[in-house]
């Protein structure tokens, strides 16, 4: 197949055309000016462009069987995020609904979910959130993502499959929001014992290839979550162990931060009403969105497309903080288990 | 007492402040916004509450017939969408900077008047609770006559996720005379016009210190005399931390407001006495004044007070005085000269 793959030049970006390569397909990688595109070779046909401003996007999609949409801001204010993730989405889509392709693959984020709701687990069932206004720049922009390529994939009768990613890491992106908060030296973990949705990068991009490749997923959402085996408390041991930090680790039980949190929420209401504003750490519901201790189902991912990740924890955990050239990582081939 | 009904046109950051603020104004409401993403206007309609939303502002217009539109788009559109609403009769606010050309707004200026309907910049800054408190003191001759106006603003232009210098897709700022710095120029134009006086001589000197860098410049001082007293502003894309500092400078008194976090500002006046003893007495009262407006800002903030402050109480103005059928309250004299010396402070000096 003939892949159009947006925000290629990103971090899961990169991985999946590696990984695409090594499964034979070939790529047209989108990528954004200001991104050095890797050296994929003559396999990969690199377009460069800005889906917010790029005029061309029809030409995007001449001789592509399927489209990977990965492109998204992580970073900025909230109208940056909106624009990268929301607005950039609207235009590919308004184009590719023109074009004859209809097969998408959307990667959108665990955020999407009312993590307020989930009652002792997460899986694709779990309640999304209603509003999204209280909570922070990249979730808004993700959440609105998540619906226009519903409702765009509903009206055009695209073979749309979701993919939600929990906490992406890999080389480079240790830094999880989950881990908790560094204070000076420190680091202050809300909940050691809690498990972390974990999907490493090179899992990650497996597993959105085999989505592609498995007809099985269309019309399907899945989940993507290594396991849920790793907590807060090794994770954070063994970021402070292989990148030689000295502080101390501090662990908090989850509940004392979650009531701290509802406490403040509790007096902003009393002295300011419901315009008060806290700081995210301070917000219940976004301290449950990067706290809240709960089990993550994986089935759907096993059952409908046989899927589980190649890599395992100590190998993931190696290759993160190896200071071998990153290459000899990611173009290895993957292989379905 | 009537509802009254605004639109707003442009669904981004500022949007958002107007729309905040017009929820706390009694009487009047916002019924429909306009986006050019359908998706960015529903999240807005969504967010606040507004029944209507829609990528057709023309539409908007003729099926609610608003007492005001707000033009909360980026500049390069405000013209010809202003244009279109002062013929079809609307009164028209619209975010600073009104035009990015000075013949843009004569031509506006002349279909308001004939059209006899009001024809607004957000001036925000005149309405802010600081600048009010400076006035006030200079009405009471409390500062004596001002001798000197004093405009810093500080804002980082450069660095990872800011929209100003993002290299993927140019900001909209990237369009005005100065790019990022001409956003601001009107607020520099209209504060120092408010002290100073109409501004008869200028000075300017543009420069870009970032080496590398796309913008057209990143620093801008203005050296100007006014029918008054004399003003200086400066605009920094380097200097850290961000700040935005007005000082009036009196013969009697003279008195820093930091404006991006009101209501802190600090007064230094003449006191009879020992001056060694007088200058601790001064260190004393300057302390107090910023410990206190510190802690009634950070006040503001957890109180989720907009950081546009300034803006309610000029929306609120606007829509009380279309409601009484009164005169607008910023005239077109007063957003005619801000816009001239905006064009002006872009006239030497800066390449383009």
């Amino acid at each position: 197949m003939k892949i159009l793959v947006t925000g290629a030049g990103g971090f899961l970006g990169r991985y999946v055309v590696r990984c695409l390569l090594a499964r034979g397909h070939s790529v047209r990688a989108l990528v954004r000016p200001a991104s050095p595109a890797p050296n994929w070779g003559s396999r990969v046909d690199v377009r460069c462009g800005d889906l917010r401003s790029e005029v061309d996007l029809p030409s995007l999609f001449d001789g592509i069987d399927g489209v990977m949409h990965l492109a998204s801001a992580t970073s900025g204010n909230e109208d940056t995020q909106f624009a990268s993730s929301v607005v950039a989405t609207e235009r590919l889509l308004d184009a590719m609904t023109r074009s004859s392709v209809k097969r998408l693959i959307h990667i959108s984020s665990l955020v999407v979910y009312d993590w307020s709701k989930a009652a002792g687990y997460m899986d694709e069932n779990t309640p999304l959130l209603a509003d999204p206004s209280g909570m922070g720049a990249y979730t808004i922009a993700k959440v609105w993502q998540e619906r226009l390529v519903q409702d765009v994939a509903k009206k055009a009768a695209l073979e749309l499959t979701i993919a939600r990613p929990g906490f992406i890491w890999g080389r480079n992106h240790v830094n999880i929001a989950a881990m908790g908060r560094r204070l000076g030296r420190s680091f202050l973990m809300f909940g050691p014992l809690t498990r972390l949705p974990l999907t490493h990068v090179y899992n990650c991009a497996d597993c959105l290839v085999a989505m592609l490749e498995n007809r099985n997923s269309i019309g399907r959402i899945y989940n993507i979550v290594d396991s849920d085996d790793v907590r807060v408390w090794r994770y954070v041991r063994e970021y402070a162990r292989r990148t030689h930090q000295s502080g101390a680790l501090i662990p908090l039980p989850y509940r004392a931060g979650y009531w701290t949190a509802r406490l403040a929420s509790r007096i902003s209401r009393t002295l300011f009403g419901a315009k008060g504003k806290l700081p995210s750490i301070l917000t219940p519901t976004r301290f449950e969105s990067q706290f809240k201790p709960l089990r993550y189902r994986t089935e759907l991912l096993s059952e409908t497309l046989g899927w589980t990740p190649p890599k395992p924890l100590d190998q993931c955990l190696n290759d993160s903080y190896s200071t071998e050239r990153e290459d000899e990582d990611v173009a290895q081939p993957v292989s379905l288990t | 007492m009537s509802l009254s009904k605004g639109i707003i046109i442009g669904c981004g950051a500022i949007a958002r402040e107007h729309l905040a603020a017009v929820e706390s104004i009694d009487s009047t409401t916002i019924v429909a916004v306009c986006d050019l993403s359908p998706t960015k206007a529903q999240a807005t309609a969504e967010r606040f509450g507004v029944s209507t939303w829609s990528t057709d502002f023309k539409r908007l217009i003729a099926e609610h017939a608003p007492d005001l539109v707000h033009i909360t788009t980026p500049p390069t559109a405000h013209a010809s969408i202003a244009e279109y609403c002062l013929a079809e009769g609307m009164n028209v606010l619209c975010e600073k900077p009104i035009v990015t050309d000075y013949r843009d707004f004569e031509k506006l200026r002349l279909l308001a008047q004939s059209r006899k309907r009001y024809l607004l910049e957000n001036q925000n800054l005149r309405y802010h609770s600081s600048v009010r408190r400076i006035q006030q003191f200079i009405s009471d001759g409390h500062l004596g006559d001002v001798v000197d106006v004093q405009i810093q603003l500080f804002l980082n232009l450069y660095g990872p996720g800011n929209p100003f210098s993002d290299d993927n897709t140019p900001h909209f700022s990237h369009a005005l005379k100065g790019g990022p710095i001409g956003d601001f120029l009107p607020h520099i134009a209209y504060l120092s016009q408010m002290f100073a006086g109409r501004i008869t001589d200028l000075h300017t000197l543009w420069s870009t210190r970032q080496s590398g860098s796309t913008l057209p410049a990143d620093e801008f001082r203005a050296l100007m005399r006014g029918t008054h007293a004399t003003a200086t502003a400066e605009f920094s894309g380097s200097i850290q931390p961000n700040g935005f500092w007005l000082r009036v400078l009196g013969t009697r008194m003279s008195i820093e407001a930091d404006l991006f976090n009101p209501p802190r500002i600090s007064i230094r006046k003449l006191r009879p006495g020992e001056p060694a003893l007088m200058s601790v007495f001064d260190g004393v009262a300057e302390a107090r004044d910023i410990f206190r407006g510190s802690i009634a800002g950070l006040g503001r903030k957890l109180g989720g007070t907009s950081s546009y402050d300034g803006l309610k109480e000029s929306l609120k103005h606007v829509y009380d005085c279309l409601r009484e059928a009164e005169d607008q309250p910023i005239t077109l004299e007063e957003i005619d000269r801000t816009t001239k010396l905006v064009d002006r402070f872009t006239e030497v000096g800066l390449s383009t």
